[in-house]
């Protein structure tokens, strides 16, 4: 049995979705006047809220990025439901940090489903913070971005670090933390039997304190991570860890969509060129038909050559999308690859280092206050 | 509220504006209520107004509005039994009577693409002209403002003010099912 709190100023569908929910075994917490929803939600804990879009006063968007932005119930499983039915509706709902969105009239057993398919999940708090480094787009930078970022993380003091590579071989991660990749991936068990110490077992120690879960080093890795073994290793690793950062392809396979499945944060990696905005473009649209929730993104704009094609308002209004994240070309970046040591722990505070420490300290800070960034971001 | 009336919820279109609301409608439906010549306003409870380039956000809520009929582009509904008479033992209904037909209008700045129904022969300013009050049903529609194409209304039924139409074009060789 659940506890549900519903917020809606109609009484008639306050009463039909409570009879919803006593009929599914749940019981309902009814709140008719917006102005009372933050001060009943935090009294009465519940384990789902059920969020009506237009009241009077306040509309169930904002109640819904207050509800984000409160640490003490940010966590909080929200359904909107609203009598706009339309696709830009649903996208401003998932926006504003809604898990869910169903048109009004709704169907009863839609509306316990959903209540059952949010319940199910594993929660994304208490427990450290997943981040994923996406884009469809070969070459933009994400690997040295993720270790870059790692290990900074890492550096911020006693933060517990994981680095997981998910590209199907190449073990790249590793290659520019100057590690062998003997212990990888490839022999992870299936996703029901995996333990913290068979995991942690797998992961290469870092002299920075992070720790890797690498890929084969061959290529033609005959087994690549299985969506379930995907989202196991990640479910442990939030829960065992303060801050994981995936390194992903640039190609959706089933452990890349278990990533964004399982990812609190996914950061969209963009170069300033046209053809990565091209495909940034298309690979939105692809997150959007994955269902991943809008708020869960945000973009990346990586400098990796000396002179942009694009300035970074261009690549904004392209995407349609404010560029929270900006990295700026570094011409040491070379030489750190060669000797495998990531810029970020280098002496000296170049514009690569400077980038990558203030994401990690924004990571950081937001990851403190209680919300996860993508909610605090938008 | 009177016998065989109910509220339906409706999302109203100005040019450039989206008005989210409740109608009370009887048993000729939302037609009906467009269609009546002894007012000139369409009264709407709890009316959330939102503007077109932004229309999910919400920038005023009042709790009982005169809508001017004469500048409704369009209405969208979600449940074409809304719009009109459902079919009697008399006949079916006239969303249901003739054969589809894809069509395409723009109206203001939207554009509105969906079935129509046609009896009889396929020509375009004949339809406006024999099809019954103020609106032309759209059925299975989706419509856009033709500066921001990427957002599309969707609805089971849309009702386009024929005043407002600027282009009407049918394929008479294309029915929506082929």
């Amino acid at each position: 049995v659940a506890r549900v709190m519903v917020i809606d100023d109609d009484d008639e569908l306050l009463k039909l979705v409570s009879l919803i929910l006593e009929r599914g075994g749940h019981e309902p917490l009814l709140v008719d006047d917006p102005y009372q929803a933050m001060a009943r939600l935090i009294e009465e804990e519940p384990d789902l809220l059920i969020l009506d879009v237009m009241m009077p006063g306040v509309s169930g968007h904002e109640i819904a990025r207050l509800i984000r932005a409160t640490a003490a119930i940010s966590h909080l499983p929200i359904v909107v439901l609203s009598a706009r039915a339309q696709a830009v509706d649903r996208q401003a709902a998932l926006e504003s940090g809604a898990d869910d969105y169903l048109a009004k009239p709704v169907v009863p057993q839609t509306l316990l489903e959903t209540i059952d398919q949010l319940l199910s999940r594993p929660p994304t708090q208490p427990g450290g913070l997943v981040v994923m480094l996406f884009g469809l787009r070969g070459g933009s930078g994400r690997t040295t971005l993720a270790v870059n970022l790692a290990a900074a993380l890492a550096g911020l003091g006693d933060e517990e670090v994981a680095l997981v590579d998910l590209a199907p071989g190449g073990s790249q991660p590793a290659l520019q933390l100057r590690l062998q990749p003997d212990a990888n991936w490839s022999a992870l068990p299936g996703g029901m039997s995996l333990s913290w110490d068979s995991l942690r077992g797998l992961m290469l120690a870092h002299s920075s304190g992070l720790r890797l879960l690498a890929a084969p080093r061959e290529p033609q890795a005959p087994h690549l991570p299985a969506r379930e073994t995907t989202m196991a290793v990640l479910d442990l690793l939030r829960q065992k860890t303060r801050f994981t950062i995936v390194d992903t392809p640039p190609l959706l396979t089933a452990a890349v969509l278990a990533a964004l499945d399982r990812s609190d944060l996914i950061i969209h990696v963009v170069r300033p060129e046209v053809i990565s905005v091209q495909i940034a473009v298309h690979s939105n649209r692809a997150l959007h038909s994955q269902q991943v929730p809008p708020a869960k993104v945000v973009h990346l704009l990586n400098q990796t050559a000396p002179e942009p094609q694009l300035l970074a308002d261009a690549v904004s209004r392209a995407l349609r999308a404010p560029l929270p994240f900006v990295t700026s070309y570094d011409a040491q970046q070379s030489r750190a690859l060669a000797q495998g040591v990531p810029l970020v722990l280098t002496p000296g505070s170049g514009p690569l280092p400077t980038s990558i420490r203030r994401i990690a300290a924004a990571l950081s800070e937001r990851f403190r206050a209680g919300a996860t960034p993508a909610a605090s971001s938008t | 509220m009177a016998l065989g009336r109910r509220l339906i919820h409706v999302d109203l279109f100005t040019g450039a504006y989206r008005v989210s609301g409740r109608v009370t409608i009887g048993a000729g439906g939302l037609l009906s209520e467009l269609n009546n010549a002894t007012t000139d306003f369409l009264n709407l409870d709890e009316a959330y107004v939102s503007r077109i380039d932004e229309p999910a956000r919400l920038i005023a809520h009042y709790a009982t509005v005169a809508f001017c009929k004469e500048n409704i582009v369009f209405a969208v509904l979600q449940d074409r039994r809304d719009g009109t008479t459902i079919g009697t033992s008399h006949g079916p209904s006239m969303l249901a009577r003739g054969r589809p037909v894809q069509a395409f209008v723009t109206a203001s700045v939207f554009e509105v693409s969906g079935e129509i129904r046609v009896e009889g022969k396929a020509v375009p300013s004949s339809i406006l002209v024999q099809t019954q009050g103020h609106y032309l049903p759209v059925l299975s529609a989706q419509a856009a403002a033709a500066l921001v194409p990427d957002i599309a209304y969707q609805g089971d039924l849309v009702l386009v003010q024929k005043a407002k139409i600027a282009l009407f074009c049918i394929d008479p060789h294309k029915s929506s099912g082929s």
